[in-house]
């Protein structure tokens, strides 16, 4: 369990810093760097899609990555069934993103699709985290213990 | 009396295993039970969340906000004190315009028209076939109603197959709605004289100044008169020296 905690919270930083530089961005007017050049992150972040009730994507993003790195300070009985709910949440509300990105707004930001990534990844671990994925184990040894 | 303390301690062994095992068989069910919740409340809120902000709820919401607190008159977009105007030729079915108004526009707006050193003009022409004429003369009516810009953004960002009879009544109402126009009024009036002189007009001006390819650009500055504007692709980078040169 210990290392799908370290994957969770290295995982949730590295959202964090995704997040947060297009939050950055959003916020300075600028334009984010896109690799390969043209101007698809830009179109997606201007896009009517890039804010959900007057708040940017971006900032719910980062929210969502502090909450999750949140719930690792909560006891296992509450912080593994947020975490899951706000991975799978953010996961869910990524994939819709991926879909406008392509149907809708014809561009792909890979800032988006690196969160995209990165959230679908951590929805895996909280998943596992809530299933509690190794504590079989744990237990046969410790029957076979006593 | 050793083989009675042995079958005990069996028994015990047993009896430890199996309560083991329902307690992980417990957990198990307790887990499952957590994700199926935690699943249901995460999708219902997503979908909640997604329903609500979907644009087809706000029809008045253009596609992209690019043009949001930026005058629109005619065929002009920015400030009409702005000292240099950059006229464009295009079809509305040209895929190199759409390239321009997706990829460049954006930065021409921010950096040049939205602090009103720069106006822009757009001339329609419908040289490529049925879907530009169709398209063209629903565009020539939203100038009408001062939102060429409107329109031809979101026609651009949704912009088909070349004469492939993707601009039908319902694609072009779509794309009005889409640029916060309104559509019934809008498609009323692409018949109108008005709208057929500026198309009108467009396509004379085009003739006038030799205009043989879509996009073509000119600047008029305060002596009125056109210049091209030439450049070599269409990135912002191109353009912004260009235009830094002209202005």
């Amino acid at each position: 369990m210990r290392a799908l905690r370290i994957a969770t919270a290295a995982l949730a930083l590295a959202g964090v810093a995704v997040a947060g530089y297009l939050t950055w961005v959003h916020y300075a007017e600028l334009q984010p760097f896109c690799v390969g050049g043209g101007q698809a992150c830009e179109r997606v972040q201007s896009s009517e899609y890039a804010e959900l009730a007057g708040i940017p994507v971006a900032v719910l993003g980062l929210a969502g990555y502090l909450a999750i790195l949140a719930t690792l300070a909560l006891p296992d009985a509450l912080g593994r069934p947020a975490a899951a709910f706000l991975a799978l949440a953010g996961a869910a509300f990524s994939a819709y993103l991926t879909y406008v990105e392509i149907a809708e707004i014809h561009a792909i930001c890979q800032w988006c699709v690196a969160s995209a990534v990165i959230m679908t990844a951590l929805a895996a671990v909280s998943v596992a985290r809530l299933l509690d994925v190794g504590l079989d184990r744990q237990d046969r040894l410790h029957t076979r213990a006593r | 009396m050793s083989s009675r303390i042995e079958q005990k301690a069996a028994a015990r062994r047993r009896r430890e295993a199996l309560e083991a095992a329902e307690r992980r068989a417990a957990r198990r069910r307790r887990s499952l039970i957590q994700l199926a919740l935690v699943t249901v409340a995460a999708l219902s809120v997503v979908a909640t969340a997604i329903y609500l902000s979907r644009p087809g709820d706000e029809p008045k919401a253009a596609v992209t906000t690019s043009f949001a607190g930026i005058p629109q008159d005619g065929i002009a977009l920015g400030s009409p004190d702005a000292p240099v105007t950059l006229v464009e030729f295009a079809d509305l079915q040209c895929p190199y315009c759409a390239v321009y108004a997706t990829e460049v526009l954006p930065t021409i707006v921010d950096r040049y028209v939205r602090p009103g050193k720069l106006r822009l003009e757009l001339n329609v022409l419908t040289f490529l076939g049925d879907d530009s004429v169709r398209a063209g003369r629903v565009a020539a009516a939203a100038a009408q109603q001062d939102g060429l810009w409107s329109f031809s953004d979101a026609f651009f960002h949704n912009q088909g197959t070349e004469n492939s009879g993707y601009a039908t009544d319902d694609f072009l109402r779509e794309t009005a709605e889409r640029a916060g126009l309104d559509a019934d009024a809008v498609l009323a009036e692409r018949d109108g004289e008005a709208a057929a002189g500026l198309l009108g007009d467009a396509q004379a001006q085009a003739d006038k100044l030799g205009v043989d390819s879509t996009p073509s650009f000119f600047l008029r500055g305060a002596d009125g008169e056109l210049e091209p504007l030439e450049v070599s692709d269409l990135t912002p980078e191109t353009f912004t020296a260009a235009l830094d040169e002209a202005l």
